[in-house]
């Protein structure tokens, strides 16, 4: 079971940190920007802890202690002060109120790691984790939204993937379908009428199955209070209208825990492929970044010598893709895989307008790479022959 | 654009009664640090002042950003030269502390130090933080103003002055200048962070 921690702070630079803090923990943090908010957040959604700032506005630490303490249903819950108040006095005002601990800002991370740890269970994300999915398994996906056109969307820009994405309307159907299926993700539309999102959100984080299923909101960019609201409550993540499809499918797999690696990388026999699809943006090639070393590294532990760059479905050369290129060539040079490049005519033109890939070559086909490649694999044997 | 002090603290003194040579910091041009001498009701010497800021500077910059920053020596030559000649907007953070004395302190950012000090802070890099905009870089800077001011203050609560503190504020602009207003003594300190420069402009209100 998750370690569920409210951070009360009006500065979300601080709860930006404790989120920070506690990511390499099997740890769901929620957060609230006052003391009234709070303790909605906390009745709402009993938490394990409770990280009290003091100074806020709207309804101050001091407050929210008292006003905690004196409610039946959340006296238990534990709470740890993480203020710049520090003076003596004020600390023994505060400990007579009912807290576990006290830390004075400025903090280690290991300091409020340690002393959260003697009130809660603080499990490592490598226990608890699952076991990562494939990128081919058949995940269920389902997209709660009221407007047919999103839905289809959605569906859309999906279908090369081997996602099952179930489209419904209402909270019932929502409800309905999680009582048959188990979904490894759910979209939610965050302006479904009677506030449908935020109440499905509480039934599937209080069933047993679904407490850790990955819920994202989908709303427009402009409503950014309902977006705050539902961050706070708890959401994995907010997807803003219109969407982007390439950073949803990046982010839906990033917290699917899934390996996407085989979508870019592929061994074909000697020779490592890196294949860049035509639809991208910063998330895919994030994505494939993040695969990049370790991909690189366990190729030339199994043998490989060479690394081909397949750039044939790419339509033109963004800035970020010139970045992504010049670090993959830096990468193969500093581990000693050969590289190539393979690309069509419009890539093959940009490359040749931009300093650091002037001087690049460029093959036109994956077959011509590889001979060139065992061509060049060959001359450097007979250099060193002689 | 020019600021008076004072409404941040609840108790502004009447105008024109400013200190003589209570001239404000304008950090345009990074004027002269002014020392003056302490009036007998505060009770707080200016090296108890020197040695309480001075901690909390260093304290919230090596344990948040971890980031050495040091007290630059009085006598060193002002302006810096690095930030004279400097164009560059200023990101200022204020806090007040009130109860048995009463004061405000504002920190000086020049605002690529600002998303320097927000990147680290975050762990955050440039574009992640340019990404973030004006919103990500002032709410860091509001957050280590309130822990240095409170590290500051809380030296004086233990120190038998009690005093609370005030929700954090930003000012943004070129060439800003805070003036101070009535009864109140100024100490402006410079700190060197690898070259780049923090002001702690200290205003404590003396008796009303």
């Amino acid at each position: 079971m998750r370690t569920k921690i409210l951070t009360v702070d009006d500065s979300k630079t601080v709860r930006m940190i404790v989120r920070k803090v506690f990511k390499p923990y099997d740890c769901e943090i929620l957060e609230a920007g006052d003391g009234a908010e709070g303790l909605t957040v906390a009745a709402g959604s009993p938490p394990d802890l409770i990280l009290l700032d003091v100074t806020m506005p709207v309804m101050d630490g001091v407050e929210m202690l008292t006003k905690l303490k004196a409610d039946p249903r959340l006296k238990a819950i534990p709470v740890l002060m993480l203020t710049a108040e520090g003076g003596r006095d004020h600390v023994l005002k505060i400990a007579k109120i009912g807290i576990r601990d006290y830390i004075i800002k400025p903090f280690k991370d290991e300091v409020l790691i340690e002393k959260a740890k003697r009130i809660v269970e603080l499990k490592p994300f490598a226990e608890s984790a699952p076991k990562a999915h494939s990128s081919l398994d058949p995940l269920e996906i389902l997209v709660v939204e009221d407007k047919p056109a999103i839905v289809q969307l959605i569906q859309d820009g999906l279908k090369h993937t081997s996602w099952k994405i179930h489209g419904v309307s209402t909270l019932s159907a929502a409800t309905e379908f999680c009582s048959g299926v188990k979904p490894d993700l759910v979209l939610v539309s965050l302006l479904l009428p009677g506030e449908a999102a935020f109440n499905l959100f509480r039934t599937l984080r209080a069933g047993a199955e679904t407490k850790q299923t990955p819920i994202l909101g989908l709303i427009v960019r402009t409503e950014t209070a309902v977006r705050e609201t539902a961050l706070k409550m708890g959401f994995t993540d907010i997807v803003t209208k219109p969407i982007d499809m390439a950073a949803l499918e990046a982010r839906m797999a990033k917290l699917m825990n899934l390996d996407m690696s085989s979508r870019y990388f592929e061994a074909q026999k000697d020779v490592l492929v890196i294949k860049l699809p035509e639809v991208r943006g910063s998330a895919v090639l994030a994505e494939a970044g993040n695969y990049m070393k370790g991909k690189l590294a366990e190729s030339v532990d199994n043998g490989i010598g060479k690394a081909i760059v397949d750039l044939q479905h790419v339509k033109s050369l963004e800035m970020e893709l010139l970045q992504f290129l010049v670090h993959t060539r830096q990468a193969c040079v500093d581990l000693g895989l050969l590289i190539a490049f393979v690309g069509n005519a419009v890539i093959i033109s940009e490359c040749k307008g931009f300093e650091d890939t002037r001087s690049w070559s460029f093959y036109e086909s994956m077959d011509d790479a590889k001979s060139g490649l065992n061509k060049t694999t060959q001359d450097s044997r007979q250099v060193a022959a002689v | 654009m020019e600021s008076d002090v004072g409404a941040a603290t609840g108790r502004q003194q009447p105008r024109g009664k400013a200190r003589s040579g209570n001239k404000g910091v304008n950090l345009g041009r990074f004027a002269p640090i002014v020392h003056h001498p302490m009036p007998a009701t505060l009770e707080i010497s200016e090296s108890l002042i020197r040695e309480n800021i001075s901690h909390a500077v260093i304290n919230v910059f090596e344990t948040m950003l971890r980031c050495p920053i040091s007290l630059c020596d009085p006598m060193e030559s002002w302006p810096p030269p690095s930030t004279s000649a400097s164009a560059e907007p200023q990101i200022v953070g204020a806090v007040g502390f009130l109860g048995d004395v009463n004061g405000l302190i504002y920190l000086y950012f020049q605002s690529s130090f600002a998303a320097n000090c927000t990147g680290k802070m975050l762990g955050l890099d440039k574009r992640e933080v340019e990404a973030g905009g004006a919103t990500v870089v002032n709410d860091a800077i509001g957050e280590i103003t309130n822990m240095i001011v409170g590290n500051f203050k809380n030296c004086l609560c233990d120190a038998g002055l009690p005093c609370k503190l005030t929700v954090p504020s930003i000012l943004r602009g070129m060439d800003l200048k805070i003036n101070a207003t009535g009864h109140s003594i100024r100490y402006s300190f410079l700190f060197d962070a690898e070259g780049q420069h923090l002001v702690a402009d200290i205003i404590m209100k003396g008796d009303q």
